[in-house]
């Protein structure tokens, strides 16, 4: 629990087909590599500019197939909070060939849908003065509507076609920054997987539109509202950033998913979606010039186009601390983050070990601080949070021990921040940072699900994988004067975000 | 007789040539693929004189060694009043140092390089494992076999891990769905110990004799497996674990705990908890691996609610009514029995509707079994199908190899798998379904705030208990 490596992506949100599954997907912080990835990786562009990384491992017959695009919560509109999150879970509902019995049929019956559930969206948003005789009218016709569209549709195709086929993590992740679609698959199947995926990049239907909006308030009311540690999170990244969309849950507001509106997503679909915002991944037995050919034939055939350039509010900077509190039922809990730069800064690459130094293992200073002397249950630090391609936090989480207070901590991990700007790490901690940040790339590469969700995320995030390969000598330039320096520059007062979790008394 | 397990070996490209030139799309359903053959490596099994079992399989792929050793231990053994032991032994057995070296100096040794060694207590076992870089095996291995060995339980030690897991505890009631399965835990193991489960008050009352009685009771080189894989050659990795763990010698060791008695009586509970959603568990007692209920109870499981977007639970509660994000169905099965249920978690005003949905595709299941033959083959395509990744990490292939073992399966029973599952009918489905899923010993369990639910819970049955959110110590 002390390691902070999976939280870098706490905030990615994905269809969990299995409730106890963890919603994490595991990227580690800090790339690099004593398995040198630079040969292993064969790099593809087809013409329409879609980007593909294959690498070979011939161990087990399986394969790990990754599609990314580069967009996240971040290009979202105000008031359309939660689309990116919606229209990864409309991907599943199938396209004009798969999951319908009769698409022209069905099309007509969708059009109609889609225009009665926005007169009725635009009905309710009156609030108060919404018509309610309308309101009823609009909606028993929705749903008169909606049981002649499941006359034509097959549910639940993409997942039928998979998981017969023996697809395994069959999943979806959307975060602020990118979006991916994963799924193993035993590696004479690769076909299937191009079929599918083609399809659905160009030619999605979004059935039981409705419906799923549904299920998406209730993975918010599981998810968010039934945890408080998510809610506090919540609240502190409404603070810590005033005005960068990374202050917005990827989930969406409660009051935006409401209206969460068909068009809006079909609209952010056609924009973000295109093959070349798009970075596929393999990783697994294949034969790189057989799997070329399968993705040339089916995703060759869907245009280019234009990505606009996109402008997203920058954060300007923080000039004193910001505090929230949240009172709750459950126990306490601390955050504190602090802004900083994102990666490929070298200031970030001090901060990954910094993150290691303070929580990376039982020797780390935060954890023999807090944790060995009984005043913590757990701490964590996070570095890049809640995303990366935009400036970020390095956060700290932790919660306490009873009777300790939330207080307690605080001075305590303030203490400790002000040894890092005043003492230079002795050269052996410093040293075993960089070993236990080199180590943990090898045990996230070595399945090949990690090694493809690596390579995208890096290849969306820093716009190149290289930056694993490249990783290590920058790890290796950072000395205990650049970390005096980086802490002293971000982890100051004035610059940080706290927020607690009161228990109600 | 030696058997394939999955039908073959490295993919060849056979794009159906239909999808390659015509100008629309295949279905789906008509591509055709070229079969796979593949035969999962084999770990190697050495028995050492002194009782430890070692299954190995090399892999070169990336310069890591893995390492777990499992001891047949765990929380069954907790003595009443003192449950939570196990844990506790477990975590103090790795923090506490050993003999030649206190608990911080180990931790300064394993951090530098980069190794990490993680305990785990289960309901039975207990792992001990090392993740750790080839070239640092050696220093691994020393700190590794000496916790093993020689642990020393340091009270220092011992008194962090019972105030951490005193807040634990007490924070698991910040989780609902932590509390609803820990209760149902409880309800479906009554009467045996594996349906005790720890408190702070039991927590308190374990003194670090209890840890030392409770380690010499069970770690005993008779009682270890160890499985290891990565970077390093088998002969080499055989002389390495019997110079740091051969001269262990202390015969005995404790036989497989007994079978939990099988539940009988339905019962109906409530849970009182504000919060915005709903937990929903209905479950019973199940098959163990080595019934021969067991392949046809796993399609059953698939069915009802573990096999994706079509299984009846997620395609009715989740996608049709939308009532829930996560429904579905589990299964748990050991060697000799297992637990099987249904859950969902829904919003406190849909709590019944939920309910109701959930006991109707049991009751619908029960009575009627799988009617359809495509769902059947469906079922059953999936898992043969997904049954290849089991072998997909080397370091998995030797675990379950091992495991095996250590469960008292037979050795065939992954390479006759697929066969098996291949033989289930949907008579076998009927059979297994109206043998588990009678009504007479189903435990329904609901942790909510009933003056939410839109009808009275009452409407279902009687109610058997209702057990208050946070103080949840009845036995």
């Amino acid at each position: 629990m002390i390691s902070g490596k999976s939280l870098r992506n706490i905030l990615l949100e994905c269809l969990a087909i299995t409730c106890l599954a963890s919603f994490f997907l595991c990227i580690p912080l800090a790339p690099c590599s004593a398995y040198d990835l630079k040969d292993k990786v064969k790099e593809f562009t087809l013409e329409n500019g879609l980007k593909v990384l294959i690498v070979e491992r011939h161990a087990s017959p399986t394969v790990s197939l990754y599609i990314s695009h580069e967009t996240g919560a971040v290009d979202e509109g105000d008031g359309h909070t939660g689309t990116a999150h919606i229209l990864e879970h409309m991907m599943f509902k199938g396209t004009e060939t798969i999951g319908t019995k009769n698409f022209e049929e069905e099309k007509s019956t969708l059009r109609k849908i889609h225009a009665v559930g926005n007169a009725l969206d635009t009905e309710l948003m009156k609030g108060e003065n919404a018509d309610v005789q309308k309101t009823e009218n609009l909606r028993r016709q929705l749903d008169t509507l909606q049981k002649e569209a499941g006359k034509w549709s097959i549910p639940s195709e993409i997942d039928r076609l998979y998981t017969e086929k023996g697809g395994g993590d069959l999943n979806a992740f959307t975060g602020q920054d990118l979006t991916s679609y994963h799924v193993s698959l035993p590696s004479n199947r690769i076909e299937l997987w191009a079929r599918i995926e083609s399809d659905r990049m160009a030619n999605p239907v979004f059935r039981e539109f409705y419906s799923e909006r549904d299920v998406v308030m209730q993975e918010r009311k599981q998810t968010v509202e039934s945890n408080p540690g998510r809610r506090l999170i919540e609240q502190f990244l409404a603070a810590a950033f005033m005005v960068h969309p990374y202050r917005r849950p990827v989930l969406g507001w409660t009051p935006d998913m409401r209206f969460l509106n068909i068009d809006y997503i079909k609209e952010f679909f056609r924009t973000y979606y295109a093959p070349n915002n798009t970075i596929i991944t393999i990783v697994g037995d294949v034969s790189p010039e057989g799997v070329m050919k399968i993705i040339k034939h089916y995703f060759g055939r869907i245009p280019s186009q234009e990505v606009p350039i996109r402008h997203v509010t920058e954060e300007p900077p923080q000039s004193g601390e910001r505090r929230v509190k949240l009172v709750s039922d459950a126990s306490p809990r601390l955050i504190a983050g602090y802004h900083k730069p994102t990666l490929p800064s070298f200031d970030d690459c001090v901060f990954d070990i910094i993150d290691t130094i303070l929580s990376g293992g039982r020797t780390s200073r935060l954890y023999k601080a807090l944790v060995e002397k009984g005043i913590a249950v757990d701490v964590n630090t996070t570095n890049g949070f809640p995303g990366a391609r935009y400036p970020n936090l390095f956060v700290i989480f932790a919660q306490p021990v009873s009777p300790h207070t939330c207080g307690e901590l605080e001075e305590i991990i303030y203490k400790e921040l002000d040894i890092l700007k005043k003492e230079p790490a002795k050269p052996e901690e410093l040293e075993k940072a960089k070993n236990q940040l080199k180590t943990d790339i090898l045990r996230n590469i070595s399945t090949n699900s990690g090694l493809a969700g690596m390579l995208s995320y890096y290849e969306v995030v820093t716009g190149s994988w290289q930056y694993i390969t490249k990783f290590p000598d920058l790890l290796e330039r950072v000395t205990p004067e650049d970390i005096m320096a980086v802490a002293e520059k971000y982890l100051e007062s004035r610059n940080r975000t706290v927020a607690e979790l009161v228990k109600k008394k | 007789m030696r058997r394939y397990i999955v039908y073959a070996a490295v993919f060849i490209i056979l794009l159906s040539s239909c999808a390659w030139h015509g100008a629309s799309l295949t279905d789906p359903d008509d591509i055709v693929y070229a079969p796979l053959r593949f035969e999962p490596p084999k770990a190697q099994r050495v028995k050492f004189e002194n009782g430890i079992i070692l299954y190995m399989l090399e892999d070169h792929e990336i310069p890591l060694v893995n390492i777990s050793a499992v001891i047949r231990m765990g929380s069954f053994y907790d003595p009443p009043e003192k449950e939570g032991l196990a844990k506790i032994t477990g975590t103090v057995m790795r923090t506490g140092g050993t003999k030649s070296k206190t608990g911080n100096q180990i931790d300064e040794d394993l951090d530098f390089i980069a190794g990490k060694i993680t305990v785990s207590v289960g309901t039975d076992s207990c792992t001990l494992s090392m993740s750790v870089l080839e070239k640092d095996m050696d220093k691994g291995l020393q700190i590794f076999s000496n916790l093993l060995i020689n642990p020393v339980f340091s009270e220092g030690k011992l008194e962090t891990a019972k105030i951490l897991e005193t807040e634990a505890i007490e924070r698991i009631s910040d989780n609902p769905q932590k509390i609803a399965f820990r209760e149902f835990r409880r309800l479906i193991y009554h009467g045996d110990p594996r349906g005790r489960l720890s408190s702070v008050e039991s927590i308190e009352k374990i003194e670090r004799d209890d840890l030392l009685n409770f380690y010499k009771r069970f770690f005993r080189p008779g009682n270890v497996m160890i499985a290891l894989s990565g970077d390093i050659e088998t002969a080499d990795a055989v002389k390495k674990i019997k110079s740091s763990l051969g001269a262990w010698n202390i015969p005995g060791g404790p036989g497989k705990p007994p079978t939990p008695p099988v539940r009988v009586g339905a019962s109906l509970n409530y849970i009182h908890k504000d919060t915005p959603q709903s937990v929903i568990i209905i479950g019973q007692s199940a098959p163990g691996k080595e019934s021969s209920d067991y392949y046809a109870f796993e399609v059953l499981d698939f069915i009802t609610g573990s096999g994706g977007f079509r299984s009846r639970i997620f395609a009715e509660v989740r996608n049709r009514l939308g009532l829930a994000y996560s429904a579905g169905s589990f299964y748990s099965p050991r060697t000799e029995y297992g637990v099987f249920g249904v859950y969902a978690m829904a919003k406190g005003s849909s709590t019944v509707d939920a309910l109701s949905a959930m006991t109707k595709i049991l009751d619908n299941m029960r009575d009627r079994g799988v009617e359809s033959g495509e769902e059947l083959a469906w079922a059953k395509e999936s898992i043969i199908n997904n049954f290849i990744f089991s072998f997909s990490e080397p370091s998995q292939i030797v675990m379950s190899q091992m495991m095996l073992e250590f469960d008292g399966l037979p050795d065939n029973f992954l390479t006759n798998y697929t066969d098996n599952m291949e033989m289930v009918k949907s008579s076998d489905l009927r059979y297994v379904a109206a043998r588990y899923l009678s009504g007479e010993s189903r435990i329904v369990l609901v942790l909510g705030n009933k003056e939410k639910f839109s009808k009275p819970l009452s409407s279902f049955g009687d109610f058997h208990r209702e057990i208050s959110g946070t103080e949840n110590q009845e036995n």
